[in-house]
């Protein structure tokens, strides 16, 4: 089987666009959590969020569309940027796309005319061609990426929630290994940044409504840790085989060694009490990479800062690298981004490309004391970094765990 | 790296429009019946007042599913999913002879949908008195008016979410969406699975109800349904394992698989089952294959709505 390797990262991400600006911010342990201006939260109990702070540069088709739907817009940045940087200005023939995300769109204003709910005349202007589309499909940043950067072989939009993001790229990495494409664009974006998202997530009781404490309220691993907070974003990755891109004396960023995916079967929205599902996705990225658990240099955590998560992920860390696990340092990157959901995987697994390349680990800076169970290398501030593999977790909303398995190139 | 193995189809689970059951729908489809169709009242006043939906006949799903508890978590299309998926696994006997580690599951999941009447108190709440929606309102009065499991109905990956937990699957999984062309993957990726040895078996198959009043419109609004279409509500999940392991357990062969496979086409949609048993989307490969699979029919292929066309070719035994 052919190895893999990734020739290109892009990012659109609440501490910055473009890999550069979230390296920085990362490395400094700078947050991009804040008060929510995108819409008037004032009567949420959750007035937080991690929302991308700089306009894009997108074309006019596109930005019309992200008006509506931000995470579009998201999408094709970090598409554009993942490409140019993996110097491909197409797609082209054997190639595979492959996005992850999560829930469309619903604008509540769509379905108000004159004052009131009413859906007969919402149908009747909508069936006459005047009013705006009802739903915004979740494929449509794959179908505008396919037209503006040609037309893959095949598209897959990958709705695996919080393991969506992770699930697109080791699906990619599959498909490139075994031959079945010569090159991958994948990743995932997502914002559910809007009245009825942030709304529906309130409802679920998963998100932290310790509003003051604003960039430091997301704090996985901590004692006092309350629940996560959502961000939006993207992150898109070129996947190419290694000996190829190394022949077409293309920059290596990394290689892809390893990925696991399991199932919980346990509960819609708490994980296996004994992380089960996690251990075996974990154990399976090791396995595929061949690589004993000693050899994983960094983790980065899924660590959302919710109560049950956090000492669940914890405990699987402990049981697979079992003594090892002190030696290993964990970062949690949603203590800065926020929960980027569909896009989370792919945001953090650009993380753990730049903490190879850089030499650095990005911190936890919102962990002050770690919770019971929590126990591992915690990283709180920048940390140096010298291994050769990094392993990152994903575990959805759901119950579904994807792992994945860098490998430092040169 | 291509499939190697055989892989055979040793489970069906569906209900469809023309039946609750894997063996009443392939009845009435041999028979050469039509779905029924019904008009939704929500729709009188528009120009879709009379061109019915096709919705599936009652059951009991508790019963079915062995318990009520998981029901309010689902939405229509994650209750025939797992309906469906239920049918498939006990027709298998998955759970017996495959451990639960080793079961794959690979889904398609449709557009999302909400029923009007879920949605309504949500949106009440949040009209100001200027008549404009209002955020703050939301907060304050919309939001408490809602039903806080709306999340788990709505959220794309949770109907095959369901099934992993009805079922007890905890393997590999992947899960795609919205149209045809998505589930076909899923499917081919499925045969892929199993195929190569990734998994033992695999639970494969889709749920969809686009027969929602606020889908029918969007559906005709964005040209993905053409005049004279009609959305249906509908599903089926299959099991998938290598020859070797049915034949070992005893375990009856519907279709040994030759091969399931996704291209382009560019003719726009084709789906040879929508004139009967209407348009169901996300559900639509995996009827298709249902289908095919128990009126021994060796080859079928659908055009989706997103370009793709998924392809069947099986063989049967004598």
């Amino acid at each position: 089987m052919r190895r893999v390797a990734i020739t290109g990262f892009g990012v659109v991400s609440p501490v910055g666009n473009g890999r550069e600006a979230f390296w920085a911010a990362l490395a400094a342990g700078r947050s991009g959590i804040a008060a929510i201006t995108r819409f008037d939260a004032a009567t949420f109990s959750v007035r937080l969020a991690g929302e991308v702070k700089e306009a894009l540069e997108l074309p006019a088709s596109v930005a019309d569309i992200a008006k509506d739907d931000p995470k579009v817009g998201f999408a094709y940045a970090a598409a554009a940027e993942a490409l140019g940087q993996a110097g491909r200005s197409s797609l082209g023939e054997n190639s595979l796309l492959h996005l992850a995300t999560s829930l469309e769109i619903f604008d509540l204003r769509k379905v108000i005319i004159d004052g009131r709910a009413d859906f007969q005349a919402v149908a009747r202007r909508s069936l006459s061609g005047k009013g705006p589309a009802l739903q915004i499909p979740l494929d449509t940043a794959a179908r505008i990426i396919a037209r503006d950067f040609g037309r893959p072989e095949q598209s897959l939009t990958n709705c695996s929630a919080c393991a969506a993001g992770t699930q697109a790229v080791g699906h990619a990495f599959e498909a490139v290994r075994e031959g079945r494409c010569e090159i991958a664009l994948c990743g995932g974006f997502d914002s559910m940044l809007n009245p009825l998202g942030v709304g529906g997530f309130q409802l679920l009781g998963a998100l932290t409504i310790e509003n003051s404490l604003g960039g430091r309220a997301c704090r996985p691993f901590d004692a006092t840790r309350s629940g996560t907070v959502l961000g939006e974003g993207a992150a898109m990755f070129v996947l190419e085989p290694l000996e190829k891109a190394k022949a077409e004396g293309k920059t290596i960023l990394a290689e892809v060694c390893g990925y696991g995916s399991s199932l919980d079967a346990h509960s819609l929205s708490a994980p296996d009490p004994e992380g089960e599902g996690a251990v075996r996705a974990m154990q399976e990225a090791l396995q595929d990479a061949r690589l004993a658990p000693e050899r994983i240099g960094h983790i980065n955590a899924h660590g959302t800062g919710t109560r049950l998560n956090d000492e669940i992920e914890a405990k699987a860390i402990r049981r697979v690298f079992n003594g090892h696990w002190e030696r290993i340092p964990v970062s949690a990157t949603k203590s800065m981004t926020g929960h980027l959901i569909a896009a989370a995987g792919a945001v953090e697994l650009g993380a753990c490309l730049l903490a190879l390349h850089k030499g650095l680990l990005p911190p936890n800076p919102s962990l002050e004391r770690v919770g019971p169970g929590c126990e591992l290398d915690h990283v709180t501030t920048q940390r140096r970094f010298s291994g050769e593999y990094v392993l990152k977790n994903s575990f959805g909303f759901g119950g579904q765990n994807a792992v994945m398995v860098l490998r430092k190139h040169g | 790296m291509p499939p190697t193995g055989g892989v055979v189809i040793t489970g069906i689970g569906m209900v469809t429009p023309l039946g609750a059951t894997a063996a009443e729908s392939a009845a009435a489809w041999r028979e050469g019946r039509s779905a029924p169709r019904k008009p939704l009242p929500e729709l009188a006043g528009t120009s879709l007042q009379d061109e019915g939906v096709a919705l599936c006949p009652a059951f009991d799903a508790g019963k079915r599913l062995g318990g009520k508890r998981m029901l309010k978590y689902m939405s229509d299309a994650a209750v025939l999913g797992c309906v469906s998926a239920r049918e498939a696994a006990l027709a298998a006997r998955m759970r017996e002879r495959f451990q639960a580690e080793r079961i794959g599951l690979f889904a398609g999941s449709g557009l999302a949908a909400a029923s009007v009447q879920d949605v309504r108190p949500m949106i009440e709440g949040s009209i100001g008195s200027d008549g404009a929606f209002s955020s703050r309102l939301l907060g304050e009065r919309g939001l408490p008016a809602t039903n806080p499991l709306l999340s788990f109905r709505i959220l794309a990956n949770m109907p095959p979410c369901l099934v992993s937990i009805m079922e007890g699957v905890k393997g590999r999984n992947l899960i795609f969406t919205p149209w045809e062309g998505q589930t076909g993957a899923a499917l081919v990726e499925a045969w892929r699975a199993v195929s190569s040895g990734a998994v033992d078996c695999a639970l494969a198959g889709a749920g969809d109800n686009p027969a929602h009043a606020s889908s029918f419109v969007y559906l005709r609004q964005g040209g993905w349904l053409r005049e004279a279409e009609y959305p249906a509500a509908g599903a089926a999940y299959l099991v998938l394992e290598r020859e070797e392991t049915a034949q070992r357990d005893g375990q009856p062969i519907s279709a040994r698989v030759k091969r399931l496979s996704l291209d382009a086409c560019s003719d726009g949609p084709s789906d040879p089952l929508s004139e009967r048993l209407g348009r169901t989307f996300a559900a639509a490969p995996a009827i298709l294959l249902a289908l095919a699979c128990l009126n021994r029919q060796s080859q079928a292929s659908l055009c989706g709505a997103d370009g793709q066309r998924f392809s069947v070719e099986l063989e049967f035994g004598a």
